[in-house]
């Protein structure tokens, strides 16, 4: 699903060249719940954008879902992204003037789907989180955990095979924390979907299958987690 | 996307409401502004060719010796003549001021077949010695019906005991070009001469002669002869075609073209500048929004159609408004402007001038913050804290 060799990846900060990504190579399999774990600095969210196309790399090869991104940009790129990628974020990042409804459908405008369709792929994808009865509420009138199972749904709703998650119970209490894991678990478990998520926090990425260490810029190991191997995954 | 678009208009409802409502007054005063200018070049538009205007080469103001008439008269292609005196008098106060003329009644209707009478009749004018002529929107604003006797207070050409000039409203006039207003009183030349000759004044003067040339007949040799006729006085003319005439009333009241052009350039200016400012606010404030539906899959080329789209929606929404009100509020403007813009009313071209510029606003406002919208980079857009 996910094959990197080589990947590099460096920013300029005031006038100095910081290298984040230097020679990554990783492989993923499909259908599988990773956590993306290091320090901060360690390249976790340069991996997971240049992942989900938001970001291309300097050099090396990338494919995901079958695709060198090294080698597309722009329309191509963004379409592949619509196609293949649901992002759920740390600050949740719903659009605030419109509904959750409509912050689902969003990404179905992209699709040739009518809007009575697009409308019933999104109460679907509310229903999958639990949030149908939240539809019409704005983000600000949801709490954090609320707003973060909708932009579950947005992710899930144009059935994309990679789910890439940063941080997605960071701005979040225990108890809502718990809930969105929870929902990550069941979606990938019913969804079949591959997720790569990337966290701090140990006891989250537990409820992975396999964990993904990273440490400047380059890979530690990849250790399956208690939760996998009892399961046999 | 639309739903959008007016969504993100109306998260900072003041700031579109005060957006919206300078582009209202702006496209209201722009088109009210060009109509003074189409409205006085109306005039000039409907002269007609065969018509030319003898005035003293003095001023206009100066009058001319009655006798000229029959001279003229014989000037090669002169087909008619009509005398014009301006009457400046006044009805019940001061304040009733109108426009007033004697004329010779029978040629001033040959001569200007734009002024049709609609109530009352020519007969009924020509048979009587007091009877008079008055616009449409006169005789309205006055309540005047065929019949009613009219008394005016000359300020100008007194009688002798001070004594009102009466006059009976024989036919009531509408004008299908703009060469009068509808708002003019005219009355019997031989009325007036006749009145005047019994005061100590004496005959009087003509103000200006209308003088209608033959078919066919080239108005540049018959204006250069009736000059050259009275080249020794004792008063000397200028001979002016009607268009050149009408042109003067408008050099006299100063370059308005030039003025309402550079006020209304300068106030769209700022209005565009106001809403080059609002969508650039805009844009900075969507900046996560436009990260996160680029993140999504949408295109920089939607992001751009997005920016500009709000801001056509925003210009669109106000000028429209604003061109709506001045086609509303031009009866009223009309009737309170009066004599001295006849025939005031907003042409299509100035409507679709409007319309074009509101489009133009629209567009080139939304430009840069689209361009920039379009331009950032996913990533970058994500972190952003607007």
């Amino acid at each position: 699903m996910i094959r990197v060799r080589g990947l590099s990846k460096s920013y300029q900060r005031g006038g100095e060249t910081l290298t984040v990504l230097d020679g990554l190579n990783l492989e993923m399999e499909a259908g599988r719940f990773y956590a993306l774990m290091g320090p901060s600095g360690s390249g976790k969210t340069t991996l997971l954008n240049l992942v989900g196309g938001l970001d291309r790399p300097d050099a090396g090869e990338l494919f995901v879902a079958g695709e060198d991104l090294g080698k597309i940009s722009g329309a191509i790129l963004a379409q592949w992204r619509a196609d293949n990628v649901g992002f759920v974020f740390q600050g949740f990042n719903l659009i605030p003037v419109l509904t959750a409804l409509e912050n689902v459908a969003l990404p179905l405008t992209l699709t040739p789907l009518s809007r009575s369709e697009r409308r019933a792929h999104a109460l679907h994808a509310l229903e999958l989180v639990g949030m149908q009865d939240r539809a019409h509420h704005r983000p600000k009138q949801l709490s954090g955990g609320q707003e973060q199972r909708v932009a579950i749904a947005r992710a899930v709703v144009t059935d994309p095979q990679i789910i890439l998650a940063d941080e997605p119970t960071g701005d979040l209490d225990r108890d809502s924390a718990g809930q969105v894991l929870d929902l990550l678990v069941q979606l990938h478990r019913d969804l079949d979907k591959t997720i790569l998520m990337v966290t701090h926090d140990p006891h989250a990425a537990e409820r992975a299958q396999s964990i993904v260490h990273l440490d400047k810029g380059q890979l530690g190991r990849i250790e399956d987690t208690p939760r996998a191997l009892a399961a046999g995954d | 996307m639309l739903r959008l678009v007016v969504r993100n208009l109306t998260k900072h409802k003041l700031r579109s409401l005060l957006t919206v409502g300078s582009l209202v007054v702006a496209l209201f005063l722009l088109c009210i502004l060009r109509t003074l200018v189409t409205t006085l070049e109306a005039g000039t538009q409907a002269a007609k060719s065969n018509r030319l205007w003898v005035q003293s080469a003095v001023s206009l103001f100066v009058d001319l010796p009655l006798a000229y008439e029959a001279k003229i008269d014989a000037v090669e292609g002169v087909e008619k003549t009509c005398k014009v005196q301006w009457f400046g008098a006044y009805y019940q106060n001061e304040d009733s001021f109108f426009g007033q003329f004697a004329v010779d009644g029978d040629t001033f209707l040959d001569i200007y077949p734009e002024v049709v009478i609609v109530a009352g009749s020519r007969a009924g004018f020509l048979a009587n010695r007091i009877g008079c002529l008055v616009g449409k929107a006169l005789a309205k604003k006055y309540k005047w019906e065929i019949g009613d006797r009219i008394p005016l207070i000359a300020a100008l050409f007194q009688k002798d005991d001070g004594s009102a000039w009466d006059f009976e409203l024989e036919g009531i006039y509408e004008v299908t070009e703009p060469v009068w207003d509808d708002r003019t009183f005219f009355f019997h030349w031989d009325y007036f001469e006749k009145t005047m000759e019994a005061t100590t004044t004496g005959q009087p003067d003509v103000g200006t002669f209308v003088v209608q040339t033959r078919q066919g007949a080239d108005q540049v040799p018959v204006m250069a002869a009736i000059d050259q006729l009275f080249e020794h006085g004792p008063q000397r003319v200028q001979s002016t075609t009607e268009a050149d005439f009408q042109a003067q009333f408008v050099s006299m009241m100063g370059n308005i073209p030039f003025f309402v052009a550079a006020i209304g350039g300068g106030v769209l200016l700022a209005i565009f500048l106001a809403c080059v400012n609002t969508m650039i606010m805009a844009a900075r404030e969507q900046t996560r929004d436009i990260g996160i539906m680029k993140a999504l899959g949408f295109t920089d080329r939607s992001m751009f159609r997005l920016l500009t789209l709000q801001s056509m929606t925003l210009c669109v929404t106000g000028g429209l408004l604003g061109i709506g009100l001045a086609l509303l509020a031009e009866p009223w403007i009309a009737h309170g402007m009066g004599s001295f813009f006849p025939g005031f009313a907003i042409t299509a071209g100035t409507r679709d001038l409007g319309i074009a510029l509101t489009l133009g606003i629209g567009v080139l406002a939304g430009i840069v913050p689209a361009w920039q919208a379009s331009r950032l980079r996913c990533v970058e857009a994500l972190r952003s804290m607007e």
